[in-house]
């Protein structure tokens, strides 16, 4: 043991023992059985339906684009919804334990949750929402759109694509592990230093935060690195960069931002671990260390981060303003040099998160002045939205409200961000409820941009429309839910309530907190209308078959491919001749000509090596968070020996014959000539997301 | 007014890409491989940010400083058996033009070899520090010292696995579309890993000795 | 049905956009903290908060008018607006884009150098321009331990845990440092946020012409006892603070580095003592820092952290009455 630990230790279990599961605890017992029920229904399911080796070949191996990008929705949708619950549980102790004369319960003081319980919480709430939900989500599109959108057959590195998202993967496993062994930090999504050390933070908390995070990061560069090279590389003949789609340049921006800003974060992690397992002094308040060396790197990542993060979500809503709008973008490349101004800027600007730390007033200005010049690029960006608008033909349809709703959350954020980037004012409200206010409003412009995109796009990945009413249903009572609780929260804001409060000690707060709680609920509601839709557009999915077009006024190539998109995405690469091709195409009447011939075309093997490889990753931060030592080894060492296995076999990939091609074309065609014909006829085969496996069937029984 | 007129027939158009191009799978991989060594010139470039914070006077509270225990001549034989060992990678790089496959493989033993001598060394150097009760946890500025230094090391030890991967791939294989991007990008990495050396050497081992 | 359903929808969201206002009425009681300043330093802050809402709200609010008329004017169908499915570039349009966000930070970067000086917490010139020759200011140092606030006098040689007493009309100057991990000092109403770190020193200072009393809070998240580690800041007339010093000084209790070590050991504060320290170490704040930049701290037991459940139980029984 190379520090000294409280409490024990084993060579074979490191620090892992009984006493560590909580069944006594009176939440977390009760979820964990419900928990483990629920995954042996699932479990017993796939293994009745015989559905294991579909779901091997077709999904837990593929290195299709496609498939990786819907996999990484469904683990931020599903990690959304975990710290989704998270907030309901943040907002009910706040709501209970106001005063000194509430109630409390299950051994707590006030409200239902200890400190540390209630710490836990709310640690766990923005990590897995910045960087397991929206995170994920984001990579997901992008993964999804951009090879399309450029016109290639997939990324530049597909098998890289897979291990980065069984990474991903691993990382959310590893933060929902420690719901039940041990426990997870609570000292906030950032931590901070010196309370991270492991006098002040004796448990494995913030070992499972290090290497949670160190995975996410992981996981994230390599998914940069895979879209940088694709649209640098593998642009479609005849795409410049000035024919760039918007969403592809928000992509390539946020991207250059995560390549260069995460090795910070994994620097600044890997000091906090040398500090916790090495007893080094990176951060310690004695000893030569310099715990504000700690924020500043975190910052340093955290501010460009936070700008990863929305760049997309503004590509996003760049795409269905114009599709709605029925023309194209207002100032594109004004639009372009934003984003890269954007990109820039959020270099330069990360000490504003601290300016309480009592850095000289002439470091403060400079930092606030360049914090504001990241309002103009932004600014510029909702007047161009609006002006993309402006003698257009708006369709309100659900995708479009939630575009719509977005921008709005955009000025509330940015307003709220300009005040807190002017250090008079932010002296007043830092470490306040309005921060929160002010990053939720802006991570919902993120929310809502996505859930928008989970409309647009849906018909092209998965060939069918979601339905409209519960979409809408949902977008109004999600809304109504921003509203309740954040309105409320910027007017404690303004009281004077700081946040992480496990109890709040001012009684008056107490009906805001009511609002807040009752938002949270109607919240609810929309989580629900949110199921509804999926079942009803799921059942009813026959009904809203779609072609290649979907909306009809889409501008892009990818509404040039086939919806589901076959998985060679286009079986002869198109030749792009305009900014906006299919609305040029289509305004030119030639946007239904098919090429004249198919030629051979090559595809990389589907690979279980990706998965195996998130698993060791799994076993390893797993391993490193207890400290068993021996585990750690071999995780590591079977990692590297695959990775040169790996790299002995190669990939040799297949061929697709031009006449096979052009079978499974012909049969595609006549599948959206049925669709055009009657939505009514028998429903048409095809499932989800163009099957590659279900090829080579068809290939080896012919 | 249109936001850029149509420049192009579309009567004449071509629609589809008829003349088949394959894509480059070297410069593919090459390009890639440069934008993760971008990503881990950052992470240098944040260690070196964190020792120049972690390297005042009060940053080593008294206990050693490196002016106390840091031989220039001793870290000097490490660059020197690192840039011997670019070198050798260079004659090998040069044999492979001449599909030269023995040429190839000597150079790369060589580069081996050296990098080896530049990790003995430094073990030794460490085990050294150690003996005189000079470790990670002896004050912050010796925290920098050790993890910038030895997170290099780490990379060359990674390097020395992944030479020995590649001299055997050249062996079995021979020189394909796969083992040559491989080697290309090796080389990128050991020269890398080289550079990123000089700045140790001087920002840390000299700097640290002078001061 | 789903007509039904849609009014329904429509009339819930009428309500819920006029439920904040109804909140802002209703509830017209509470305090705004931030709204009601009580002291110089948080004026100021006050005033730049109000310039910077007029300005980004002038233009925040005409664009959110500007896209409503947009929605309203060109929706589909309804032919208010012409359709003009090519226009996408106008360089007067690009001109105003880019000019009214770079005017407006223009403005604004001027009232943020300018306030940062203002309430620069080392040298606040909204206080040390205006101090009166006369005016004694009051030095307070502040030890910030897990999870109590030592307010140290060091001009009368005395000491007050979680309570802070200080006279109107008069500069107050805070050190401020920590024994443990890092919180932040603030005072709603008289003054803003300042972060205290162990091993080192921050300063603050605060000016105030209202007699009362006032929240003081640990801001920053600083574990499991942070929100209970608040206080009362009481302002009081100068005649009131020399008899309250008096006071405190004929209190029994003394405050040297021995007992602020037991002092500072991890304690949740629930019910906010309050203890007087007639006699305290000179040099205390100093011998406090050097102790912490030597490598001392105050190693949390897990019992603490882990699993709270224990020590909230024991808590109970001693606190609640
Ligand atoms: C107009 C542009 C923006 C400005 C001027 C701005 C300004 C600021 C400032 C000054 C802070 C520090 C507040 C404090 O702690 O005292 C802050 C916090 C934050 N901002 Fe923004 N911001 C902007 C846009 C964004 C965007 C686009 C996002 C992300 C989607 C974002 C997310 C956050 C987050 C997550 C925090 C706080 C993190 C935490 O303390 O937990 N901001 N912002
Ligand atoms: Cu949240
Ligand atoms: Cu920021």
């Amino acid at each position: 043991m190379l520090v000294d630990l409280p409490g024990g230790w084993s060579p074979l279990l490191g620090r892992l023992a009984w006493s560590q599961i909580p069944y006594a605890n009176p939440i977390l017992a009760p979820l964990f059985v419900a928990v483990v029920i629920g995954a042996i229904i699932l479990l017993g399911l796939i293994t009745y339906y015989g559905k294991w080796t579909y779901l091997w070949k077709e999904w837990l191996t593929t290195v299709d684009h496609k498939k990786l990008g819907v996999m990484y929705i469904i683990i931020g949708l599903v990690m959304l919804f975990r710290g989704f619950i998270d907030g309901l549980m943040i907002r009910t102790q706040q709501v209970w334990a106001v005063g000194p004369h509430s109630t409390g319960v299950f051994g707590s003081l006030h409200g239902y949750l200890t400190p540390f319980h209630f710490g836990q919480v709310y640690s766990a709430h923005g990590l897995i929402m910045i960087l397991l939900a929206a995170t994920p989500l984001l990579v997901g599109f992008m993964n999804i759109i951009v090879p399309i959108q450029v016109g290639a057959r997939d990324m530049a590195y597909p098998y890289l694509n897979a291990l980065g998202l069984w990474i991903t993967a691993a990382a959310a496993a590893l933060i929902m592990i420690s719901l039940f062994v041990g426990d997870f930090a609570h000292n906030g999504w950032f931590e901070y230093a010196p309370i991270f050390e492991l006098q002040y933070s004796p448990g494995v908390g913030v070992d499972y935060w290090i290497w949670t995070l160190q995975l996410v990061a992981l996981g994230t560069t390599l998914g940069g690195i895979n879209i940088l090279a694709t649209v640098i590389k593998m642009r479609a003949p005849g795409m410049t960069w000035g024919k760039l789609p918007i969403f592809v340049w928000a992509s390539l921006s946020a991207n250059v931002i995560a390549l260069t800003s995460f090795p910070a974060l994994q620097v600044a992690l890997a000091l906090v671990a040398a500090d916790r397992y090495l007893g080094a002094h990176f951060f310690t308040a004695g000893m030569g260390g310099n715990l504000m060396l700690y924020t500043n790197l975190f910052w340093i990542w955290g501010h460009p981060e936070v700008y990863f993060v929305i760049l997309p979500a503004f590509g996003m809503m760049s795409e269905i303003f114009p599709t709605f709008s029925e023309k194209p973008l207002f100032g594109y490349i004004t639009m372009v040099l934003a984003s890269m101004a954007i990109a820039g800027v959020s270099w330069l600007v990360w000490l504003h998160h601290f300016f309480t730390m009592g850095a000289g007033p002439y470091v403060n200005t400079a930092f606030s002045v360049a914090t504001m010049l990241v309002g103009i690029p932004t600014g510029v960006k909702v007047f161009n939205w609006a002006f993309t608008m402006y003698r257009g033909r708006l369709t309100f349809n659900a995708a479009m409200l939630w575009a719509i709703g977005a921008l709005f959350l955009l000025l509330i954020g940015g307003m709220t961000g300009m005040m807190l980037a002017i250090p008079a004012i932010n002296y007043m409200v830092h470490n306040s409820v309005f921060v929160v206010a002010h990053f939720h409003s802006m991570l919902l412009v993120i929310v809502y941009a996505i859930f928008g995109s989970v409309l647009y796009w849906f018909p092209k990945v998965f060939g069918f429309k979601l339905d409209e009413f519960w979409a809408k249903t949902m977008f109004w009572l999600f809304s109504a839910g921003t509203a309740l609780v954040f309105v409320p929260m910027y007017m404690l804001g303004f009281m004077g309530m700081t946040r992480r409060l496990e109890y709040v000690f001012n009684t008056s707060w107490q009906s805001y907190l009511d609002v807040m709680e009752l938002g949270i609920v109607v919240y609810t509601l929309s989580v629900l209308a949110f199921f509804i839709l999926l079942y009803v557009s799921i059942r009813d999915h026959a009904k809203n078959r779609v072609g290649a077009d979907a909306w009809g006024t889409s501008r892009s190539l990818e509404w040039m491919t086939h919806s589901p998109v076959p998985f060679y995405n286009f079986a002869v690469l198109p030749h792009v001749n305009e900014r906006d091709e299919l609305a040029w195409r289509r305004q030119h009447g030639i946007d239904q000509v098919r090429p004249a011939h198919y030629d051979d075309i090559h595809m990389p093997n589907n690979t279980g090596v990706a998965i195996i490889m998130g698993g060791l990753t799994f076993v390893l931060g797993f391993a490193l968070t207890w400290r068993i030592w021996w585990l750690c080894i071999v995780s590591l060492l079977a990692i590297i020996l695959l990775m040169i296995i790996r790299s002995f076999k190669g990939d040799p990939g297949y061929i697709i014959t031009g006449a096979e091609l052009q079978r499974m074309e012909e049969e595609a065609y006549r599948r959206e000539a049925q669709i055009a014909d009657s939505h009514h006829s028998h429903p048409v085969s095809g499932g989800v997301v163009g099957n590659a496996m279900a090829y080579q069937r068809n290939d080896s029984s012919k | 007014m249109s936001a850029h007129a149509s420049t192009v027939d579309p009567k004449k158009a071509e629609l589809w890409d008829t003349h088949h191009h394959s894509h480059d799978v070297i410069s593919t991989r090459t390009l890639g491989y440069f934008l993760y060594l971008l990503s881990d010139g950052m992470l240098f470039a944040t260690l070196f940010a964190a020792y120049g914070v972690l390297s005042y006077q009060h940053s080593y509270f008294g206990g050693p400083t490196p002016a106390e225990f840091v031989k220039p001549w001793y870290t000097f034989a490490q660059t020197i058996a690192l840039f011997l060992s670019v070198l050798a990678y260079g004659f090998g790089m040069n044999a492979l033009k001449h599909k030269n496959k023995s040429g190839l493989i000597n150079g790369m033993l060589a580069a081996f070899v050296l990098g080896v001598v530049f990790l003995v060394l430094d073990i030794h150097d460490m085990s050294h520090l150690y003996s005189m009760g000079i470790t990670i946890a002896s004050s912050g500025g010796m925290s920098a010292f050790m993890v910038l230094t030895q997170v290099h090391a780490t990379h060359i030890f990674f390097g020395l696995i992944w030479i020995l991967v590649m001299i055997a791939q050249v062996m079995t294989k021979g020189f394909t579309e796969e083992t040559v991007g491989r080697l290309l990008t090796l080389r990128m990495f050991w020269h890398l890993q080289a550079v990123i050396w000089v700045f140790v050497y001087i920002f840390v081992y000299l700097w640290g000795y002078i001061s | 049905m789903e007509i039904k359903w849609r009014n329904w929808l429509k009339n819930g969201w009428r309500a819920v956009a006029l439920a904040p206002v109804l909140l802002l009425s209703g509830c017209a009681g509470n305090t705004y903290w931030i709204f009601d300043p009580k002291g110089i330093m948080a004026k100021t802050n006050l005033f730049y908060m109000i310039v910077d809402v007029v300005i980004m709200g002038a233009i925040v609010g005409l664009t959110a008018l500007l896209v409503v008329w947009f929605m309203w004017r060109y929706k589909k169908g309804k032919n208010r607006g012409k359709y003009d499915p090519h226009w996408s570039h106008s360089n007067t349009i690009e001109v105003f884009v880019w000019g009214i966000p770079i005017i407006a930070v223009g403005f604004l970067s001027y009232f943020a150098v300018k306030g940062t000086f203002e309430i620069n917490p080392y040298n606040p010139t909204v206080i040390t321009h205006h101090m009166k020759p006369n005016g004694d200011p009051v030095e307070v140092d502040v030890i910030a331990t897990d999870w109590q606030w030592l307010f140290v006098y060091p001009q009368y040689h005395m000491a007050v845990a979680n309570e802070l007493v200080l006279p109107v009309h008069t500069p107050v100057f805070f050190r401020l440092t920590s024994s443990a991990v890092t919180t932040t000092f603030f005072i709603p109403q008289l003054v803003g946020m300042i972060d205290v770190m162990p091993g080192m020193r921050t300063k603050n200072a605060l000016m105030s012409d209202h007699v009362g009393e006032y929240q003081g809070i640990a801001s920053d998240f600083a574990g499991a006892g942070t929100s209970w580690m608040t206080f009362k800041t009481k302002m009081v007339s100068a005649g009131d603070f020399s008899q309250w010093v008096q006071q405190v000084q004929k209190a029994p209790g003394s405050m040297t580095y021995a007992s602020f070590n037991r002092f500072a050991q991890p304690y949740i504060d629930v019910h906010h003592h309050v203890v007087y320290f007639s006699a305290v170490e000179p040099g205390l704040f100093d011998h406090v820092m050097a102790e912490v930049m030597r490598g001392k701290t105050w190693p949390l037991p897990p019992m603490m952290t882990e699993n709270m459940v224990e020590y909230m139980q024991k808590q109970a029984a001693e606190h609640r009455d």
